[in-house]
């Protein structure tokens, strides 16, 4: 996937519109990421909102040389979600606390949280590795521990969750050019 | 750390994650700077990760858009409200212009009219000056007529002054002039205003006869009323004859007009 660094740029210029468009692009990518790091989709829906108005203000950071688009905005989120979930009183502070006193009726039903796709064909033990670290914003040094294995360890499990994750994509690829082939 | 160990120590992944401290983060951003190959490895995680959260996306509810547009489309407003400010500065720096302005022109005004002031008393104290002036020099005139007619006053008023008319004849009928003689002080003072006019290349003159020869005595001035005449010893007779402008050394008898008789 290639960055569009028109269209990021225009964004640098503040223009509306190219962050409607990055809206549209990203917007599900990091609501995935929020909501499954605070579990609260009041919150998560903030949160996406004080992403977006973040990448907005602080868009001439970005730089295209040092990684992706995407990289700089999950970034962005993680450490958002992060804050709020060391400083929960922030989020609640203008809201009617009687709301969160049932918490049940802002948790996400599960299966919207279940994680899709390649990472499903993953061994549970990389799906697990990639989900603590990528979905649930633990370090390596948490997440390892979470998992009870020794950091070099859970490493290579990053590594290879992702060496094959590509080689599914590669797969995906390979059989979706196929298909156009004889459609063709 | 060589390329390899960079791939195994898992440090890449934990850049693209945000773990790392920021002496970390910058240090793996020089090495990727330097490294392309490093570089394009660093790209197929980022890739990677990118999929996988495109694989796990979830649909926000669509008010977040619209909340998220309008209030940046605020705050752009509220900025193109500040882009406002300095033309309200602009119109308070205008305000104070026109303060200064008017503080200019009333300072302007106020000093073209101490100037006409200043200007109006140097007149006066040039008029004042030019007439202290003048009156002082009409005192000296003054002074000095007072003095002159003194020297008369007391010249005529002495004792032994002897006052002598000297009439005209045919020749110059309205003609009077008055003389005083004191032999004692040896003076001869004439009051010449009843004497006629006479053409500007005429002049009278006094003559003092003594044993039959007329001896000069000054040739009177047409423009003054008294004068003083030469004292002559042993006068027997003042006479006054018509002469050339300037004088004669002889009188011409023909134009005697008058003549008075000395009484020692």
């Amino acid at each position: 996937m290639q960055d569009d660094l028109e269209l990021i740029k225009r964004l640098q210029n503040q223009d509306s519109n190219a962050l409607s468009a990055i809206y549209d692009r990203y917007s599900g990518a990091l609501y995935g990421v929020i909501l499954r790091m605070c579990k609260n989709e009041e919150w998560a829906q903030d949160l996406l909102q004080e992403t977006f108005l973040k990448i907005w203000q602080k868009s001439n950071q970005y730089d295209s040389e040092k990684g992706k688009f995407y990289t700089w905005s999950y970034r962005i989120a993680k450490n958002l979600t992060l804050n709020a979930l060391r400083n929960p009183s922030k989020l609640i502070q203008n809201e009617d606390l009687s709301v969160y006193s049932d918490k049940e009726l802002d948790e996400p039903e599960q299966d919207i949280l279940e994680l899709n796709g390649s990472l499903k064909k993953l061994e549970p033990h990389h799906q697990r590795a990639l989900e603590l670290v990528y979905f649930n914003g633990l370090t390596h040094r948490e997440a390892h521990k979470e998992m009870d294995v020794p950091l070099g360890t859970f490493k290579s499990y990053i590594k290879q969750a992702l060496k094959k994750l590509r080689e599914t994509y590669q797969k995906e690829l390979f059989l979706f050019w196929i298909i156009i082939e004889k459609m063709i | 750390m060589d390329r390899n160990s960079i791939k195994d120590t898992g440090i890449l992944e934990q850049y693209l994650l945000g773990e790392l401290s920021e002496d970390q983060r910058i240090d793996v951003e020089n090495i990727l700077k330097e490294d392309q190959e490093l570089r394009e490895y660093f790209y197929k995680i980022e890739d990677d990760f990118e999929k996988l959260a495109m694989e796990n996306a979830i649909s926000p509810p669509t008010y977040i858009k619209k909340s998220l547009l309008s209030s940046i489309n605020e705050k752009k407003q509220i900025t193109t409200d500040k882009n406002v400010i300095p033309i309200n500065k602009k119109s308070q720096n205008a305000i104070y212009l026109t303060i200064a302005a008017s503080l200019a022109l009333l300072f302007i005004v106020s000093s073209g009219w101490l100037y006409n002031q200043w200007q109006n008393s140097q007149n006066n104290l040039q008029i004042v000056t030019e007439e202290t002036l003048d009156l002082r020099n009409r005192i000296v005139v003054l002074e000095e007529n007072l003095k002159e007619t003194n020297t008369w006053y007391t010249a005529i008023n002495n004792p032994n002054t002897i006052q002598l008319v000297l009439k005209g004849n045919q020749i110059s009928p309205s003609s009077k002039a008055i003389t005083y003689v004191n032999h004692k002080d040896k003076t001869v003072i004439l009051n010449s205003k009843g004497l006629a006019k006479l053409e500007t290349n005429k002049t009278y003159q006094m003559w003092a006869d003594v044993d039959g020869e007329m001896i000069d005595m000054g040739v009177i001035p047409a423009d003054k009323e008294m004068i003083a005449m030469k004292y002559i010893e042993n006068a027997e007779s003042i006479n006054i004859t018509i002469e050339p402008a300037g004088g004669n050394d002889h009188p011409t008898v023909e134009q005697l007009i008058s003549n008075v008789l000395l009484q020692i």
